[in-house]
């Protein structure tokens, strides 16, 4: 099944750690100051919850969490 | 040669026993053992599984330090690093100092350690070994090298003087608590945040003191007959030393002055520990508190329960004492504990210093009976003591030795 944009939030508010409430998918990664090392993070556990993999060039153009959840939905269409 | 006097400000400590140190020496106080059986693997095999018995550190409360810090700085960090910061910084917090500007550049850190983040490692190489992965998580160095605790330690506290981690497996604490005092003493800095940790019940160690046949099945029995062996814990141990000019100067509460520190070397052998050793740092420490030999004092074993740990300190203890040692008492509390490793040495000081304060000395647990092997004058009970001065005991594998000596103030 599809990973849904809940899920994903959810993945980044634990692994960041960062409020859930203060994650909307318009919310860039800068102004949440989530750092590079931090995505990284969220695609591992990603990978370890979902079996979702995604790789560091992937995510080279998300700029916001709903280009991030694209990237993440459309590996996860891919896989299944 | 005279020298500053060094004093203690605040403790902290992380144990199977509960988080604080009230926590830790109520229990400790009402005899309650915090080793358990425990069953665990690693991996999804079946096969790569470990039982016995374990001190096992619940769930840690991190509510107040992430009000005072946030998640962030909390989050990521290897159960080593994580006992370390919450054990600092319950003796930061007692010592009044959080936040304090003495800590930006009269501070040092010296903490002990006797492995690094096992967890971290074991976790990262098995989605390699077992998973076929190829790839870790990029935090991996950061997480499990041995002097993370430290950084994480400076990080949070904002201390910015000399911060580092010594190695000396399961004295790392003693080493750490003794060189931080002589930093002291020769005015390399005011305060000295020191102690130290262990996180390290995780497959490939747990195998690992397994193998070298260190571990009991059943329980710790410190100076026991019939013990088997070790049982380790994890958790980690702090005190705040101080100057006792500066800790008076603000009004500081002082829980003890901490006197003497001796250290030394079997050069014997990398497992068996050799008396000599141990009784070269017990002689030191009591030469360095100005403490004569026949004058009464509370003794913090070393006391893990293993056959030849135990004898050989007994041995020790009497060389040094001789008649004398009949008017002290050992207290062994790896029994309720277990073993911390790196931590042992701090844990073992600041519940010492608990007890010559709370003049209750906690039972020794799980004994079967006396050893002809290990006469020493053993707490069987939990009793009320009047000693005013700890000697507490550290003999690393490797014969590495570190005695602190206490006195209640």
């Amino acid at each position: 099944m599809a990973i849904t944009a809940d899920q994903i939030l959810d993945v980044i508010s634990e692994e960041v750690p960062i409020d859930r409430a203060q994650l909307n998918p318009e919310a860039t990664l800068e102004s949440l100051n989530i750092a590079s090392l931090d995505m990284i993070s969220v695609m591992f556990a990603l990978e370890d919850k979902y079996g979702l993999i995604i790789e560091q060039n992937d995510l080279a153009d998300a700029k916001t969490l709903g280009d991030l959840i694209a990237v993440a939905q459309a590996k996860s269409a891919a896989a299944s | 040669m005279s020298h500053r006097r060094v004093v203690v400000t605040g403790m902290g400590v992380v144990s199977a026993l509960g988080q604080g140190l009230p926590a830790t020496f109520a229990a400790l106080e009402a005899a309650k053992c915090g080793l358990a059986p425990i069953s665990r693997q690693i991996g999804d095999d079946g096969i790569h599984t470990y039982h016995g018995p374990a001190g096992v550190v619940a769930p840690l409360d991190t509510t107040a330090l992430e009000h005072r810090l946030g998640a962030r700085p909390l989050a990521h960090l290897d159960p080593l690093s994580a006992f370390s910061v919450v054990a600092a910084f319950e003796a930061v917090e007692q010592a009044g100092l959080v936040g304090d500007p003495v800590l930006e550049h009269r501070t040092a850190l010296v903490w002990g350690a006797g492995s690094g983040g096992n967890q971290t490692v074991e976790e990262s190489y098995a989605r390699v070994f077992l998973k076929g992965a190829t790839s870790i998580h990029p935090l991996s160095i950061p997480k499990q090298m041995i002097s993370a605790p430290v950084s994480h330690l400076s990080m949070t506290l904002g201390v910015q003087g000399a911060a580092f981690t010594v190695a000396s497996a399961c004295a790392s604490s003693g080493h750490a608590i003794g060189e931080g005092l002589w930093m002291l003493r020769a005015g390399r800095a005011d305060v000295a945040i020191v102690g130290g940790a262990e996180a390290a019940l995780t497959y490939g160690s747990w195998i690992g003191w397994v193998a070298l046949k260190a571990m009991a099945d059943d329980a710790c029995r410190p100076f026991s007959i019939q013990r088997r062996g070790m049982v380790l814990g994890e958790g980690a141990a702090a005190l705040v030393l101080e100057t006792y000019e500066h800790a008076v100067a603000r009004g500081a509460p002082i829980l003890a002055e901490l006197s003497g520190y001796g250290a030394s070397s079997d050069a014997h052998h990398i497992t068996m520990p050799h008396g000599r050793g141990a009784e070269a740092a017990i002689r030191m420490a009591h030469e360095d508190a100005g403490l004569a030999l026949d004058h009464p004092v509370l003794i913090s074993s070393h006391g893990t329960g293993t056959p030849l740990n135990d004898k050989i300190e007994s041995q020790a203890l009497q060389n040094v004492y001789g008649a004398a040692l009949d008017q002290n008492l050992v207290i062994a509390t790896k029994s309720s504990h277990g073993h911390l490793i790196g931590g042992a040495a701090a844990i073992e000081l600041v519940t010492g210093i608990a007890a010559l304060n709370a003049k209750t000395a906690p039972a020794i647990l799980n004994s079967l009976g006396p050893d002809p092997e290990c006469q020493v004058p053993l707490a069987r009970e939990t009793q009320s003591i009047g000693y005013s001065a700890l000697v507490s005991n550290s003999f690393a594998f490797g014969g590495l030795n570190a005695v602190l000596i206490a006195k209640r103030v």
